[in-house]
């Protein structure tokens, strides 16, 4: 039996863990009625125990004082006794599955907001500020360490008294517990400071008030870090020293080991490891932790696909494997495994879009997984096949949203065709997966190249679709999803021309396809500031060009997620890339065999010029509109999509409408430049009805 | 001249015969005792003639009816003669009577003739093509002789030459039908086929029984041989059986590894075993070979059938081919054992020598050290099932149903066919029950691979572990468990009431405790498992489930008890002895054939077989998956202690 080391049931106290397989505690941000587990909320985690999850941990960071503000990530709310019907349903639905359901508890001291809500005054052991949240706190008093303590143990009562499984108290990610672990933020020089067992006190009293709370029939399970990875802080052998200080009272059920701390920018980035790391790149501190403990250790970070926790598994680095965003990928990763579908398996590419939004107190979705967290609206993991009319669909283009587009409807039973113009299916996602480190972005087009081959979708590469082509087929729908072009020709004076030998400026795309080969001296003007201009910054640097990023926002990067321009700004300033905010590209022009950047300050308005081989310019796409002009006219619904059908997940009302001539939908760049997820999502909520 | 030469002739012909008859029961005898009632064996045969044998015969409509032109003209033929010609009896009706069925005899043989001209291949041919003329030798002699006796023709009538040419004819057919019966000739079959229906050594197979169970070695007998390589090893009445064959070829015919070019020939085995106790060399054998073989074959050193070095009369390969599907025994209208002949050969190479090829060796020793096939740890054995809580039997007074798991356990694919089964069994509130880590693999597979012993250790222990437990019956989607349980288990003390799964949501659905809806999967096909089908007789209980689901079954030209095997049985794909294709390959062929889109199973073994066929190709669904998919919610009505919601898994 394949991966077998996977399916070998685990006990970890009183609970017996069908696999080894765990979604561990991350924010959702979907607790959206004051902290409760909405339906969004139950429906996701139910997907994950539907689809095989072992134990499914639910809500990080979710709070047990009314004092750690809840309501910047929706987290879920302790606090009170209203949540406890609401865990009932949550709990009942993963256990239908044959699942069990944990969740993290914890009081986020100084690592929190206090501007809004309401307007806490955020606490901590010594009163230091929180960099990452740029938070204020006071210093925590004795009465107020005993009213969270007892918080904790109602907390987990609710827990209980809700139908859960067991609670994990974080003491990782610098939360309240670890605040007290960590010299670096505890100063005091009560019995709640200086001596280990002294910086240990209140983490202890909370476990013995929680076990005391609870009993033994409850699972109470402690998450820590393996590895402050600051001089200051906690170190690999002072957090062996705690686990096994902790596992010595015998009050643990187990724990969880994440590498890193987490209170600045460039430490964040290791907690949920982006594409750029390794595989398991911590596995070795939560092993550490699994040789002084005598409970089963779980850890998480960058663990993706079954042949990888197999390994770790069968290894017996640790207990159980955290395969969190792997789950928000794909929630039916075990049902694959076992059906022998691994190759079906959409697999986490480590884009952290999901984690990335949940830092802006978005909710959290999976950049190629449009249903993940959709479950509750009715969008489909399994799309069903259509039992209406079988259609001839014909989708322009082979970007996200083409490649989700053919995928769907193939699923639903219809006769696809996929034109792309160029010699392989992937759109941008190909262009932002030639930077370093950025690789894996083409593991999102892998998963469509086998599901598009699996489903015997007709992909026409090399074949730029024109409105002759497309009417051959006798389409009932036409999908355009014709992404766009770089947007360089905004601003004449940039100097751009369609012949290279006289364009003054090139793109980021060719650059980063390899059409144009970067120079020695470059300037990369990148106004867009998320992933493309770093990345062909970074790509440049990698070939040993001379580069300076300019641009006119805030920072080089700035919309880059929180998870990744850290990973970013590492390689970047390594590679001794130049970072330059505040000016704007003005104009260009040749002097000699140079080129002359000019340069205007955004609040000064003062020029300054820069002398250099190539310019780049990043300025986002311009749409693709001549194909959908040529057939818009010609189509039944004048290529309209019906916005009310769209929102509320139902069929668009033309596809039960007789009459002459196919269905126009237009989707992606090609309408308007978003993002991979806005493709990938419109693509599927508009074709599941198909 | 006649009246004098006649009676000598045929007195001549019995007499040979009957030393021929001494010389050949000799023979047979040289083998190993079985204990079979003489009388009652010799009384039986009329009956078994005439109604099991036939039973048989008659699926080829042509081939029966000119077998009774043909035999029953000659039998009446011949004991007509002695008393007409042998005893000058020739008075009134006997003499009409004999040209009568001489007459018939002689239609009967003509088409024997005409089926000769351009034979099937799987026909022998050699003295098969001589025998139809030595039929109508014998009638047209016989015909013409009597036509004198009836006064039709004048006494003395024609010449000399006449007269001689009749006698040649009389005395060629007598030879051929009468002492060639006993002396080796085609006509043997008569003899020896009469005398193995009474003294076959599965008595129990007459009269609408059913015997498909292995006999057990008796270990802790040391003189008996462990399993058979020398011709003598086998009982007498087996070599008698072997000698029974008549080479109609149908087992050739129906045998998948011979159809996937194996080297596997159930007739050339059956005529090899022949061999060895004549001639010891098959290069008279004139009928197909084992695919792949050339040249001839003789007994080995020491007499051994199968060498272990260099070659002697069979391949171990060619018994290593053997799937156990018993088509053969199925099709054989000589009733012959095919199957026991390959297990008892296989005995002797794994028992004596361990030489059990492919992964079958590390099989074994994974029965041996784990009680599973695939070495699992014997602790894990309900690790794909901690979510459903099952009840575990040891934990209760009684069940009604011991849900027997089987070694699918451990196999992720079958594992959703026991999740859909135990859904299925939840809604019908049935009280049920399993032994978890105490089940123990059935030993199907060791017996089939010749390991006696570690078959006897594991059915003793399961049976001291079911010894310990009370239940009303046994339920298991394996054929094989199912078939070991039934029909095996009983010589060693083991006897249950049990079922196959598609036999008890039969009785599910009839009794109303599970209801449901229509299943929307399109067109069906269903496949019969071997171990479900011949070895048990089960075909209406699976049909029936698809029937109440709503389902038409496209029947493949190869069903019922004509089913092709799906290679999975008798551990052939653990001895993979390789061939010119895939006997799954063929046997999804003929699914394909049928257009259907689904293809219903109800065995682990054939599931993976089918499913290891390349896609595109028809979905494998077990019985007990459609079934649990079309639970309606309608809730059946609750009259069992089980309480456990239905647990709701994709997989």
């Amino acid at each position: 039996m394949a991966f077998e080391a996977m399916f070998e049931p685990i006990q970890i106290g009183s609970q017996t863990i069908r696999n080894r397989v765990v979604s561990t505690a991350h924010a959702e941000v979907y607790a959206t009625d004051g902290g409760m587990t909405t339906d969004r909320y139950v429906k996701y985690y139910e997907e994950k125990a539907k689809g095989g999850c072992g134990l499914c941990i639910c809500g990080g960071s979710s709070v047990v004082s009314i004092d750690s503000p809840q309501a910047w990530w929706s987290s879920v709310n302790l606090s009170t006794d209203r949540i406890i019907p609401h865990f009932q349903n949550l709990a009942d639905a993963v256990h239908k599955h044959g699942g069990k359901i944990m969740i993290q508890i914890t009081h986020m001291g100084r690592r929190s907001r206090w501007d809004g809500f309401n307007w806490s005054t955020l606490l901590s052991p010594s009163g230091i500020r929180e960099p990452v949240h740029r938070s204020t706190c006071k210093t925590i008093e004795e009465e107020e360490i005993w009213r969270i303590i007892g918080d904790f143990a109602q907390a987990a009562r609710r827990a209980k008294e809700g139908g859960l499984d067991g609670v994990e108290l974080s003491a990782v990610h610098q939360h309240l517990v670890d605040q007290f672990w960590s010299p670096r933020v505890n100063k005091r020089t009560d019995q709640w400071g200086g001596s280990f067992e002294n910086r240990m006190r209140f983490g202890m009293e909370v476990l013995k008030a929680v076990r005391e709370e609870v009993g033994d029939d409850f699972v109470v399970g402690m998450r820590i870090t393996g590895d402050e990875f600051h001089p200051d802080g906690l170190d690999h052998e002072e957090m062996k020293r705690i686990a096994a200080y902790y596992d010595a009272t015998g009050k643990v059920d187990f724990f969880g080991v994440v590498g890193s701390g987490c209170d600045t920018h460039n430490t964040l980035a290791n907690v949920i490891p982006n594409m750029s790391y390794p595989p398991e790149p911590f596995l070795h501190l939560a092993a550490g932790i699994k040789t002084v403990v005598n409970v089963p250790v779980i850890h998480a970070q960058n663990i993706k696909d079954p042949n990888q926790a197999s390994r770790i598994l069968e290894a017996g680095h640790v207990d159980l494997v955290g395969m969190t965003r792997a789950h928000i990928a794909d929630p039916h990763l075990i049902t694959k495994i076992k059906m022998g579908q691994t190759d079906q398996i959409r697999q986490c590419v480590g884009a952290n879009y999901c984690i990335d939004r949940q830092y802006q107190g978005l909710d959290v979705l999976c950049i190629q997984n449009g249903a993940t967290s959709r479950e509750y609206m009715g969008l489909p993991h399994i799309i069903e096949k259509t039992k209406g009319p079988l259609r001839k669909v014909v989708v322009v283009g082979g970007g996200p949203g083409g490649m989700e587009a053919a995928r769907v409807s193939a699923e639903r039973g219809h006769d696809v065709t996929l034109f792309e113009a160029k010699d392989q299916i992937g759109g941008q996602i190909t262009t932002a997966s030639r930077a370093p480190g950025r690789d894996q972005m083409a593991g999102i087009t892998r998963w469509y190249q086998l599901e598009l081959d699996r489903l015997g979708v007709d992909v026409r590469l090399n074949t730029p679709a024109d409105e002759a082509t497309i009417k051959d087929l006798r389409p009932d729908i036409v999908m355009l999803a014709t992404g766009g072009t770089p947007h360089v020709t905004q601003v004449p004076d940039w100097g751009f021309d369609p012949d290279p030998e006289k364009s003054l400026v090139v793109s980021s795309w060719d650059i980063l396809d390899g059409k144009v080969e970067p120079s020695k001296n470059v300037l990369v003007f990148d106004t867009i500031c998320e992933f493309s201009g770093v990345s062909v910054a970074d790509y440049m640097a990698d070939k040993g060009s001379k580069v300076e990023i300019v641009t006119d926002d805030i920072k080089p990067g700035a919309a880059v997620g929180g998870t990744t321009f850290p990973t970013y700004y590492r390689t970047l300033y390594e590679k001794e890339v130049i970072m330059t905010s505040d000016l704007a590209l003005h104009k260009v022009y040749r002097e000699g065999p140079a080129l002359v950047a000019v340069l205007e300050n955004e609040y000064t308005g003062e020029m300054e010029e820069r002398v250099v081989d190539q310019i780049v310019v990043e300025n986002g796409v311009k749409p693709n509109e001549e194909l959908y002009y040529a057939l818009k006219s010609q189509s039944r619904n004048k290529g309209q999509i019906d916005l009310e059908a769209l929102y509320a997940i139902e069929p668009q009302p033309s596809l039960s409408e007789s009459g002459e001539g196919f269905l126009l939908f237009r989707i992606g760049d090609c309408t308007a430049p978003r993002n991979t997820h806005a493709a990938i999502y419109d693509a599927l909520r508009l074709c599941k009805d198909f | 001249m006649l009246d004098i030469l006649m009676p000598l002739l045929l007195a001549a012909a019995l007499v040979l015969a009957v030393v021929g008859a001494f010389r050949r029961i000799a023979m047979w005898r040289r083998g190993r005792p079985s204990p079979v009632n003489i009388m009652k064996g010799l009384t039986s045969i009329p009956k078994r003639y005439l109604v099991d044998l036939h039973h048989v015969v008659e699926r080829d409509k042509y081939i029966a009816h000119t077998h009774v032109a043909t035999a029953g003209g000659f039998v009446a033929s011949m004991v007509l003669a002695i008393i007409v010609h042998g005893f000058d009896l020739a008075s009134g009706i006997l003499g009409w009577l004999l040209l009568l069925f001489t007459a018939i005899m002689f239609v009967g043989s003509v088409l024997v003739y005409r089926r000769r001209i351009n034979p099937p291949a799987r026909l022998s041919k050699g003295p098969f093509q001589r025998l139809p003329k030595s039929l109508i030798a014998f009638s047209v002699g016989m015909f013409l002789t009597t036509l004198p006796a009836v006064g039709l023709m004048p006494e003395n009538a024609g010449s000399w030459v006449f007269a001689l040419v009749l006698v040649v004819l009389v005395a060629w057919g007598v030879s051929e039908l009468v002492f060639g019966m006993t002396w080796g000739g085609p006509m043997k079959h008569a003899f020896a086929g009469a005398l193995h229906l009474g003294f076959h050594r599965r008595q129990e197979r007459f009269g609408g029984g059913r015997s498909t169970g292995l006999k057990p070695l008796n270990l802790d007998d040391e003189s008996s041989p462990l399993g058979v390589i020398k011709p003598e090893e086998f009982t007498w009445n087996q070599r008698l059986g072997f000698d029974a064959c008549v080479q109609c070829g149908r087992c050739e015919a129906v045998c998948p590894a011979f159809a996937a070019g194996q080297p596997l020939n159930p007739k050339k085995l059956i005529q090899d075993m022949v061999a060895s106790m004549t001639t010891g060399t098959d290069a008279n054998y004139a009928g197909s070979n084992y695919p792949g073989q050339t040249g001839t074959h003789e007994v080995g050193p020491g007499g051994v059938l199968v060498a272990r070095e260099g070659k002697a009369l069979v391949d171990a390969d060619t018994l290593w081919s053997c799937t156990t599907c018993r088509a053969c025994v199925e099709e054989c209208p000589m009733m012959i054992e095919h199957v026991d002949a390959v297990v008892d050969i296989r005995r002797h190479l794994t028992l004596e020598h361990g030489e059990t090829p492919g992964k079958g060796a590390d099989v074994l020793n994974n029965l041996i050290a784990t009680d599973n096939p695939g070495g699992f740890s014997p602790n894990s054995r309900m690790n794909w099932a901690t979510d459903l809580e099952l009840p575990m039997l040891k934990d209760r007074d009684h069940a009604e149903v011991l849900l027997w798991l089987g070694d699918g356990v451990f196999d992720m694919r079958n594992q959703r066919t026991l999740r859909a089964l135990i859904k299925v069994l939840r809604a019908g509130n049935v009280d049920f029950a399993v032994l978890g880590n105490d089940e123990r693999d059935s030993g199907d597979l060791a017996r089939r691979l010749g390991d006696e012993a570690t078959f006897q250790s594991l059915a003793k222990r399961n049976i001291a572990t079911l010894a310990k437990h009370s239940f009303d019956c046994i339920v298991t989607c394996d054929p094989h468990s199912f078939h070991v349980l039934k029909n095996e288990y009983g010589d060693f003390g083991g006897h249950y009431e049990v079922y196959h799964h598609s036999g008890y949501l039969n009785l599910l659905i009839d009794s109303g405790r599970v209801s449901l809806n229509k299943a929307d999967v399109g067109t069906v096909t269903y496949h019969d498992p071997c171990y479900l089908g011949r070895y048990n007789g089960e075909y209406d209980a699976p049909r029936s489930v698809l029937k109440a689901l709503g389902l038409e079954v496209n029947e493949m030209a190869r069903s019922g008890y004509r089913s092709r095997c799906c290679g999975g049985g008798g551990g052939a794909p653990v001895v993979d002895v390789p061939g010119k294709q895939r006997i799954p390959d063929m046997r999804m062929e003929d699914i394909r054939e049928t257009g259907a889109e689904i293809v219903a199973v109800g065995c682990p073994q054939c599931t993976a077989m089918l499913e290891g066929v390349v896609e595109p190709r028809p979905d494998v669904k077990d019985i007990a998956e459609l079934v649990a998919d079309a639970l309606s919610d309608t809730p059946a009505p609750r009259s069992h202690a089980d309480n456990k919601e239905p647990v709701e898994v994709v997989a």
